[in-house]
């Protein structure tokens, strides 16, 4: 009897997982530069390429078609076991995360043609400043979550982990500042609506990063920390 | 190359091969099938002319001085019916006048007539007094006239029957006193030196009884040492030779086997010679190993499901045997068995070795009375100069094929029916 | 990953119940000079399936045979150390391996029905061991263990034709009707299904898991899916050595050694 270390004895099972996988990858960078897409429509003022946006996120919608439709056939067919199945149901969430953080990244590029569009008096860009900042790190946090399930790298998990703790601060503090921005100028309230409702979803797209980061855990380690503690888990991703 | 047409062009060629082969394997089959078709009708030819007996009838006077007063059975035991026969004949050819001629006319009957016409009259005394016409056995040699068997035509010199001889049984003939009939005699008596008395009663019985005892002593022996060696015995050295052994004696050739009960049987245990119980025992001796190789090979062809069956339930090992795998493997150790016991019936070489070749007049009684066997008889009889033995030899030989055929027939049988239990 | 064959091993988890019906403990087995199984303690609780998957040739069906010692018919094969059934050691001079065959019913791989008529088949062992006392006891005992075993209703018209000639399902169903007919406290079975198709595989995996309400069961087989749907716990066998032992929920999901994990994800075989 032979130990082959890697590979499974289907060849086809390893080519269906990585096919999977390279799907899942292809949605976190379709994912993250819709969000880019969305914050260049906003700083360019550009409703039309808001609108592009809005319909490119169709193919992230397929993505996650097509992936749940391999998920099942290989479900169905080979009857994954240990950590091939964790791979799988956490592939599963992980592709529900990516297709909700790009509804999130649609709802930035809403906040384009609302504001340009529909608005006679457009916001200034310097109020808009927190929301690419924000964007940035959301962005950063899914990058790195990718990266994470690319290489099943635990550190990497805990880092974005973290992040969620830091963009928690972050918001806090964006919104105080936002406060003082009202405060100046009343005629600003009906824009800090809307842009306190794009942090919203800016902090939805976070969570959506830091959950990859969970199922992440769960495929390395086999425990299911969706609603355990940050610290916690931090803790037992160091141990 | 060409795969396509390189294959198409073998397969003609294997074809071709194949159909040579079988072609082949029908002629030898074929060659075969004419020699045993050849064989069985020229025994069957010769065999069925020994079914029936030439019978002459002659008139007795039973005058009342003929036998000694009073008349009783040990009187009429006494009375001379050879000479009452002569007469009778002398009577009946008034014109042979010769001491020689007289000797070739009393000829035409068979010696035994004169017992034949005693038992009858022991049964009906009242015939004494009387002149009777009774059918009595012809010679054989006037036998094998009537049957043709012995050609007129050839020189008087040549031929066992003188011309005289015929022109008197074609004179009976004319009278009407000559007849053809079915031989029970064959069926009913035991050897004799004239054929036409002559049986294979007492060879059959004797071989009725040789087999028994074998099957009695090989059978038992040979399943309980098959059964110890094939489920018990442990595997060393000592088994391995034994195994060996017997695989050996199964090809020993079977005079040894005789030679073997005339030095241990007869010469140091004293037993008597001639007799089925020895002839028994010596051929259980050459037919154990065969019996134990047949049950083994049985035996190990039970499959060992059902024997891990019977123990997973919580049988002990006797148990498994008994009541599993011996039933099992009872169809085989019956083919096995019964097939070689069927070779000891057909077995004469180490019957000569220890006295079974002798000549024996009186139907055996039990395995301890002198007597011979079938295959035994069949060499006594071709080895006997008289025309009239060579038809009861083949008749003979018929007898031991339709024995050896029907036992193996009941073997198919009752493996059938042992097999269909299930 | 690398495997040495003659080192020290721990085995993975935990392999002992607080209510052991049967208990191993060091146990070693030989065939002449080789070794078989190495160092293997476990514990079979009461009323669980224990399901004994590993690769061919890991000694998995030769573990199996030592709980009732059906490897005494094998002359060369020696076993060592404990197992018990019930604080009674079974290899001890005093357990007479009739009795504990009684107590340790077997089903094997090939459905072995014996050449017998059905209720035969069932009514061999209670007769064996004198479990009923007059023919209408051997009677009930024959239709309870064909109605536990799922086939009373095929077969109570038939029970005088031959066991050999029902279906392949049914007949493994039949050897375990006769394996409980005697009142066993342990069903131990090698692979029941390996020839069955999947249907008549589910008919028995269903059977399996009625049967553990009162019976203590240890399954050897080859389909992981099989140990995974019916078994509660699951010890892994590698070249003799019980590599992993545990709950057969986190066996499958997140085994701890890595060769359980290659084995039942098929990375190696």
């Amino acid at each position: 009897m032979k130990i082959q270390g890697e590979g499974h004895i289907f060849k086809r099972f390893d080519q269906e997982m990585s096919h999977l996988h390279s799907v899942v990858l292809d949605m976190g960078k379709l994912a993250v530069q819709q969000l880019a897409d969305a914050n260049g429509t906003l700083e360019k003022a550009d409703v039309d390429a808001a609108h592009q946006v809005i319909t490119n996120d169709a193919r992230l919608n397929a993505l996650d078609i097509q992936a749940d439709n391999e998920i099942t056939n290989i479900i169905a067919r080979r009857q994954p076991m240990a950590k091939d199945l964790r791979e799988i149901i956490a592939v599963g969430k992980i592709v529900a995360d990516l297709e909700r953080a790009g509804d999130e990244a649609r709802k930035i590029a809403g906040l384009t043609i609302r504001f340009f569009k529909t608005s006679e008096n457009p916001p200034r860009q310097e109020i808009l400043e927190d929301i690419y900042a924000l964007s940035d790190f959301v962005m950063e946090m899914l990058t790195m979550s990718m990266k994470s399930f690319d290489d099943l790298d635990l550190a990497l998990a805990g880092n974005v982990l973290n992040d969620s703790l830091k963009l928690d601060n972050k918001l806090q503090s964006t919104i105080r500042r936002l406060s003082t921005f009202i405060m100046e100028d009343a005629r600003n309230v009906g824009h800090f609506v809307d842009i306190v409702l794009g942090i919203r979803a800016l902090e939805r797209f976070g969570g959506h990063a830091k959950n990859i980061a969970g199922h992440i855990v769960f495929i390395k380690s086999g425990e299911d920390v969706r609603h355990a503690g940050l610290e916690d888990i931090l803790a037992r991703i160091q141990a | 190359m060409n795969v396509e047409s390189t294959i198409k062009r073998t397969i003609a060629g294997r074809y071709r091969k194949e159909r040579r082969f079988q072609q082949m394997g029908m002629i030898s089959m074929v060659i075969g099938m004419m020699f045993l078709l050849w064989l069985l009708v020229t025994i069957v030819q010769d065999a069925t002319s020994a079914l029936r007996q030439t019978l002459v009838a002659v008139d007795i006077s039973l005058d009342e001085d003929n036998f000694d007063q009073p008349i009783n059975k040990a009187s009429i035991k006494s009375a001379s019916f050879g000479k009452m026969i002569k007469k009778s004949l002398r009577k009946d050819f008034p014109d042979v006048k010769k001491r020689k001629d007289k000797k070739q006319l009393y000829k035409i009957v068979s010696n035994g007539a004169e017992y034949a016409i005693r038992d009858s009259i022991i049964e009906s005394p009242e015939l004494i007094g009387t002149t009777h016409r009774f059918w009595v056995f012809a010679d054989d040699e006037i036998d094998m006239l009537m049957k043709g068997l012995i050609d007129r035509n050839i020189e008087e010199g040549n031929r066992r029957v003188s011309d005289k001889t015929i022109s008197w049984v074609d004179e009976l003939v004319a009278e009407g006193r000559v007849e053809t009939r079915f031989n029970w005699t064959f069926f009913t008596s035991g050897d004799s030196r004239d054929p036409e008395l002559s049986g294979i009663w007492g060879a059959m019985k004797g071989s009725i009884f040789t087999i028994l005892i074998t099957m009695l002593l090989a059978l038992p022996i040979g399943v309980a040492a098959a059964v110890y060696l094939q489920e018990f015995a442990p595997k060393n050295r000592f088994t391995d030779l034994i195994e060996v052994n017997i695989n050996n004696l199964a090809a020993v050739p079977s005079i040894i086997f005789g030679l073997l009960g005339l030095a241990i049987l007869i010469n140091y245990f004293g037993l008597p010679r001639s007799v089925p119980m020895v002839g028994g025992m010596v051929l259980a001796l050459m037919t154990l190993p065969t019996v134990i190789i047949s049950s083994r090979t049985a035996l190990a062809a039970v499959p060992p499901s059902i024997r891990e069956a019977a123990l997973g339930v919580g049988a002990s090992r006797v148990q498994m045997i008994l009541h599993h795998v011996l039933p099992l493997a009872a169809p085989g150790i019956l083919t096995g068995s019964i097939i070689s016991l069927a070779r000891a019936l057909g077995e004469t070489a180490p019957l000569l070795v220890i006295g079974m070749v002798a000549f024996i007049v009186d139907i055996p009684t039990g395995p301890d009375s002198p007597s011979t066997v079938l295959p035994v008889q069949i060499y006594l009889w071709a080895d006997s100069p008289e025309r009239a033995f060579v038809e009861r030899t083949s008749a003979a030989i018929l007898v031991l094929l339709i024995v050896l055929v029907s036992i193996n027939g009941l073997t198919a049988m009752l493996r059938n029916k042992v097999e269909r239990r299930w | 990953m690398s495997f040495k064959e003659n080192q020290e091993y721990q085995t993975v988890g935990n392999a002992f119940s607080d209510d052991p019906m049967i208990t191993c403990r060091n146990v070693d087995v030989f065939y002449a000079d080789k070794q078989a199984i190495f160092d293997v303690s476990l514990d079979i609780a009461k009323n669980e399936v224990l399901a004994m998957i590993g690769p061919s040739g890991c000694g998995k069906s030769t573990f199996l045979r030592c709980l009732n010692r059906m490897n005494d018919t094998i002359d060369i094969c020696r076993v060592s150390g404990e197992i018990t059934l019930h604080n009674e050691n079974i290899h001890s001079r005093e357990t007479d391996v009739v009795y504990l065959r009684a107590r340790v019913g077997m089903v094997f791989q090939k459905p072995n029905p014996f050449p017998k008529s059905v209720y035969e088949n069932v009514a061999y062992g209670p007769r064996l061991h004198g479990l009923a006392e007059t023919k209408s006891d051997l009677n009930e005992i024959v239709e309870s263990s064909l109605r536990r075993a799922g086939l009373w209703k095929e077969v109570k018209d038939r029970l005088e034709q031959a066991g050999t000639g029902l279906s392949g399902g049914q007949q493994q169903r039949l050897c375990i009707a006769r394996a409980i007919a005697i009142q066993p406290e342990v069903i131990l079975m090698d692979e029941p299904c390996s020839a069955l198709d999947p249907i008549a595989t589910s008919v028995i995996e269903e059977l399996i898991d009625e049967l553990k309400q009162q019976y203590s069961i240890c399954i050897v087989t080859h389909s992981m899916q099989q140990a995974a749907r019916v078994s509660q716990r699951t010890a892994y066998f590698h070249l003799g050595k019980l590599i992993e032992i545990g709950l057969t929920d986190d066996i499958f999901t997140h085994p701890v050694h890595e060769l359980t994990e290659g084995y039942i994800t098929g990375r190696f075989g």
